[in-house]
């Protein structure tokens, strides 16, 4: 972890937060919105490993748990679970070009499972079948279009930073 | 893998946190270090939201134009430059004059009610889209706004305030699941519970027998919100013949997921008591006509709103029910 690479998350998180917030939350788009925030992360657990998906996704979660109306951590819960399954998911020996559009599907999935499940365990009533099944047909497949934007763009990033690829978690 | 145990336990205690974190929000809802923590981040991140905010808007309001942009094709470079920018600036214009017909429209509100609104832009909308319905406006405790203040636009209710950081506030819309509005519905002069479904209309129940017609119009009653603001009105209504509560859709005045400017009612809540009827001296006034039929007691609006949002100021045009500064 160099410091450069510190600077780089920090940045790309603050950026992402702040563009879903003020933008992409109110695009005229069908259904929910995708979560821009959501697909960085899963881009820096495919480009590092399910180590760095998960403390990204935890403090990323984190800092939008300040900004929205449920308790603290449930979102930073969801994106580090889902951080470190997609981080899982990347095999260096499989290079096809749809890989990273499944992991992003499957990540988003699993963070929408557990942000809902969380919000069963604290009785959310906010959380609906309706409500989830609308986020799983809208929001997920956008976050799989927004993958060919922010996937390499980390991708090329983290590779610029790291001088030495092979020291990966 | 080579790290695979230490990024295992890496998830856990991770998962550990948050989930602790959770907890100690869920027991300490407003205040506690990690209320601090939230409003701290507010106070760094607030002046970034806004501008962040105001540029999409331009831009947002720019891209509009684009589709409307003519067909025809030019060969004149120029030429087709200049028409972009003319077409740009006139979005811009478009976006100019909605904000300017928000503020006309609250600032009639104002006279109306005679609540004291603070102007407020809607800088944010809630972090997980679908299931939490709430806004982040540009004031906070700064200009005044407190916790539970009702929120509006010049056409109708729009929610309350949450969360209010020193210059930013979170609102809870009506539409969110765990909004309930005290609402009235003028002509049967029913009270009722209105629920928030997410996307689709309230939910109002209220108990009785009587026929609520489509079209009727709801205003609050004096309670979380300030009093007689309008909300909606009636599109359907489920009639179960063996429950004694019914049940009836109501169609907001305003689409809260397409928000502008709003205001914030800073009203203080009355402290002073009101004054008591006091008896007068008997036969003072024996000729007064009763109520007409279909006319209940009470400030009503002397003709049936229509249904268009632009209507629903009319009630306010009569004395505001409780609260006339």
């Amino acid at each position: 972890m160099t410091p450069s690479r510190l600077l780089l998350g920090v940045i790309a998180v603050i950026t992402a937060l702040m563009l879903q917030l003020a933008a992409i939350g109110r695009l005229p788009l069908p259904g929910a919105a995708p979560d821009l925030l959501l697909v960085l992360v899963l881009a820096f657990a495919l480009a590092e490993g399910p180590m760095s998906g998960a403390v990204t996704g935890f403090l990323a979660g984190l800092l939008a748990d300040c900004f929205a109306s449920h308790e603290l951590g449930r979102l930073s819960l969801a994106y580090a679970l889902a951080g470190y399954v997609a981080g899982n998911l990347h095999d260096d020996t499989d290079r096809s070009t749809l890989q990273p559009f499944g992991a992003v599907a499957t990540g988003a999935l699993v963070a929408l499972g557990a942000f809902s499940f969380e919000g069963l365990l604290l009785g959310d009533h906010r959380i609906t079948w309706h409500a989830v099944a609308r986020v799983a047909v809208s929001s997920v497949p956008y976050d799989v279009v927004l993958t060919p934007f922010v996937v390499p763009l980390v991708a090329g990033l983290v590779r610029r930073l790291d001088v030495d690829p092979l020291r990966r978690l | 893998m080579r790290g695979s145990r230490r990024t295992r336990l890496t998830l856990v205690l991770l998962l550990l946190t948050a989930f602790t974190l959770t907890a100690l929000d869920y027991n300490s809802a407003q205040s506690g270090p990690l209320a601090s923590l939230r409003r701290g981040i507010d106070t760094v991140f607030g002046p970034v939201q806004r501008a962040v905010g105001s540029a999409s808007s331009s831009v947002g309001s720019a891209l509009g134009g684009l589709p409307r942009l003519g067909s025809y094709q030019s060969d004149n470079k120029k030429l087709k430059l200049e028409n972009d920018t003319l077409k740009g600036q006139l979005a811009a214009q478009a976006g100019l004059q909605c904000r300017y017909d928000q503020a006309v429209a609250l600032q009639n509100f104002t006279n109306f009610t005679n609540y004291p609104t603070v102007p407020a832009h809607v800088i944010g909308v809630g972090a997980s889209a679908d299931f939490e319905w709430t806004a982040t406006v540009d004031v906070g405790s700064l200009d005044g706004v407190k916790p539970a203040m009702t929120v509006v636009t010049g056409y109708g209710l729009v929610g309350r305030t949450l969360t209010v950081n020193r210059n930013t506030t979170v609102v809870l819309l009506i539409s969110d699941p765990n909004s309930t509005v005290g609402g009235w519905l003028v002509g049967p002069d029913l009270i009722g519970f209105a629920k928030g479904k997410g996307s689709a209309p309230l939910n109002l129940s209220f108990s009785g027998r009587d026929v609520v017609k489509k079209g009727t119009v709801v205003l609050t009653v004096g309670s979380t919100y300030d009093a007689g603001i309008p909300v909606g009105t009636v599109t359907s209504t489920t009639y179960d013949p063996n429950g004694t509560i019914r049940t009836a859709q109501v169609a907001p005045f305003v689409d809260v997921t397409h928000l502008g400017l709003v205001g914030v009612i800073v009203q203080p809540r009355r402290t002073t008591p009101r004054a008591p009827f006091l008896p007068v001296a008997p036969g003072a006034s024996p000729t007064s006509t009763p109520c007409p039929a279909g006319v209940p007691n009470g400030p009503v609006p002397t003709s049936r709103p229509t249904v268009t949002p632009r209507a629903s100021v009319t009630p306010s045009s009569s004395p505001s029910p409780t609260r006339t500064p």
